[in-house]
């Protein structure tokens, strides 16, 4: 693409979900939205096959339709208060639709089918972008009108979200569609406790976005978009099967890794709430997702995974330069101590 | 009927989406557009915005649609589908149909659900009041303002269609 191209549409992308959450208005959240979902087609169009225009065209579709219906909510809610601003949304069905539209742009139970198919067809930097930063947008705007939100609908989508995370992509050998069925979990568990401690959604969107830069960040180095071929990686680059598997076990909430640190806090803030089966069913269902990471461990870093023998004898080519790797995997891997830090948050 | 003319020109408008969107050739979709952007431009010329009902015509159909319109002349097909051409695009349409009768039924909640429309009693969709104050005009105050005050609005609606542009001409010709 024209850099000059590139350059205006990546600042719109990033121009599109700042207005989401610097705004007050709800008509700017409404054409923030529209910016970013406009700008970000021809970052998914990136490579010009079918697959990829496929891929754009379903992720146009779902997150149009969910523009509609933040609109529809926007206007309920203004026909029933007479003013545009952000705050709890009073009317329950203005909240109830709202809801509903912002769990169609992050994915959740029921609305998360696009997410594998869009996240397999596009190329792995775009997938990058789609699975780390258009989660903000949605996730500022459910923090802004948490307190209004109807709390059935919310866990109900959460729990499924969780357990489809975890069920669909076990049979998955592709990583891309295996960190969108990580992806539909991890929002899962964001947007359970979002009624109840939101500060907690934040922590687990800062550190489900750091684990998965480093993961789309590694699977980018070693050029690998399936499990058979980030099985070689032993071979290009030693070092990077280890980092493989601490990140892939943090991604599953292993402690004493950053990933158990939201997994551990969610629990908390739900039992302190007097739900006990929830935080029961969560867990036992977030087995699921490390089942297959430890899968793609077993694959990669632990065993020699059978290949031909030409596999196993490949040139040094000049390695790629990978952007924050260092700082990314200690992110993703080292953060458990820190947790005492949290009370100085909201 | 006037007290009612924007419930029945919402109807028309609700009506003419459906005929578009039950995806007959891009040309009539373009031809109900006109007829939906004419009633649009009554309804919001209903709420005192005459200015705003001519800058749809103008702008809308004047500009965008003529445009709209030349451009699928230019790529339309030798026997382009109407409504009752196709079977499912035929459907479509009659479900659309269908769907909003109920939608106007339900909203009218008529006792005499027959031949006969009554509009006996009617949902407090019906009727709109402005709520005017009286001494200036709402609308132009509010175009006003947003040159003034909302200033930020503008910029940011210009750039949005110039990114617009510039996506449309990436995604086609990319390459």
């Amino acid at each position: 693409m024209n850099p000059l191209i590139l350059t205006i549409i990546l600042m719109t992308v990033f121009l599109g979900t700042m207005i989401v959450m610097a705004s007050s208005h709800w008509l700017m959240i409404w054409i923030g939205f529209e910016m970013n979902l406009l700008a970000i087609i021809p970052i998914l169009m990136k490579k010009y096959n079918p697959r990829a225009m496929e891929a754009s065209t379903k992720y146009f579709l779902t997150q149009a339709t969910a523009s509609m219906l933040l609109m529809m909510a926007i206007i309920i809610n203004l026909m029933h208060s007479g003013q545009w601003t952000i705050t709890k949304v009073f009317n329950p069905t203005a909240s109830i639709i709202m809801t509903l539209a912002l769990a169609m742009k992050l994915g959740l139970t029921p609305f998360h089918f696009w997410v594998p198919e869009v996240t397999q067809g596009i190329s792995l930097t775009s997938g990058l972008i789609l699975l780390t930063w258009q989660k903000l947008a949605p996730m500022s705007i459910l923090y802004q009108i948490s307190p209004s939100i109807n709390l059935n609908i919310l866990l109900t989508m959460a729990v499924l979200s969780i357990l489809v995370g975890g069920w669909g992509g076990l049979n998955q050998t592709q990583l891309r569609k295996i960190m969108a069925y990580s992806s539909i979990a991890h929002m899962g568990w964001m947007t359970a406790i979002l009624v109840y401690n939101p500060t907690l959604t934040m922590l687990n969107m800062l550190i489900y976005i750091m684990m998965t830069l480093t993961m789309f960040m590694l699977f980018i180095h070693s050029s690998s978009t399936t499990t058979l071929s980030l099985s070689h990686t032993w071979n290009k680059a030693p070092l990077i099967t280890t980092l493989i598997l601490i990140t892939l076990l943090s991604m599953g909430g292993l402690p004493p890794l950053s990933g158990f640190m939201p997994k551990w806090m969610i629990i908390q803030e739900l039992t302190k709430n007097s739900s006990i089966i929830l935080p029961t069913l969560m867990a036992i269902m977030a087995l699921l997702n490390l089942y297959f990471y430890t899968r793609l461990t077993y694959s990669t870093s632990l065993t020699m995974f059978p290949s031909t023998n030409n596999m196993k004898m490949k040139w040094q080519f000049e390695t790629k330069q990978i952007t924050l790797l260092p700082p990314l995997i200690i992110a993703s891997s080292l953060l458990l101590p820190l947790t005492p830090m949290l009370s100085i948050l909201d | 009927m006037m007290t009612y003319i924007v419930f029945i020109l919402s109807v028309i408008f609700v009506i003419g989406f459906v005929g578009f969107s039950s995806k007959p050739s891009p040309i009539y979709g373009g031809l109900v557009l006109i007829v939906s952007g004419g009633v649009g431009c009554g309804i919001i010329m209903n709420f005192g915005g005459s200015f705003l009902g001519l800058m749809v015509f103008l702008i809308y159909l004047g500009g965008m649609l003529v445009v709209f319109g030349y451009t699928t002349a230019m790529a339309t097909e030798q026997y382009p589908e109407v409504w009752v051409s196709n079977a499912t695009v035929m459907g479509v349409f009659l479900l659309g149909l269908l769907m909003e009768v109920m939608l106007v039924l339900y909203v009218l909640k008529s006792e005499e659900v027959g031949v006969v429309f009554k509009f006996s009693s009617v949902g407090h969709w019906a009727i709109y009041d402005i709520g005017n104050s009286g001494v200036f005009s709402e609308e132009i105050m509010g175009v006003a303002a947003l040159y003034s005050y909302g200033a930020w609005v503008v910029v940011v609606t210009g750039w949005s269609l110039l990114v617009g542009v510039l996506v449309i001409l990436e995604v086609t010709r990319g390459d």
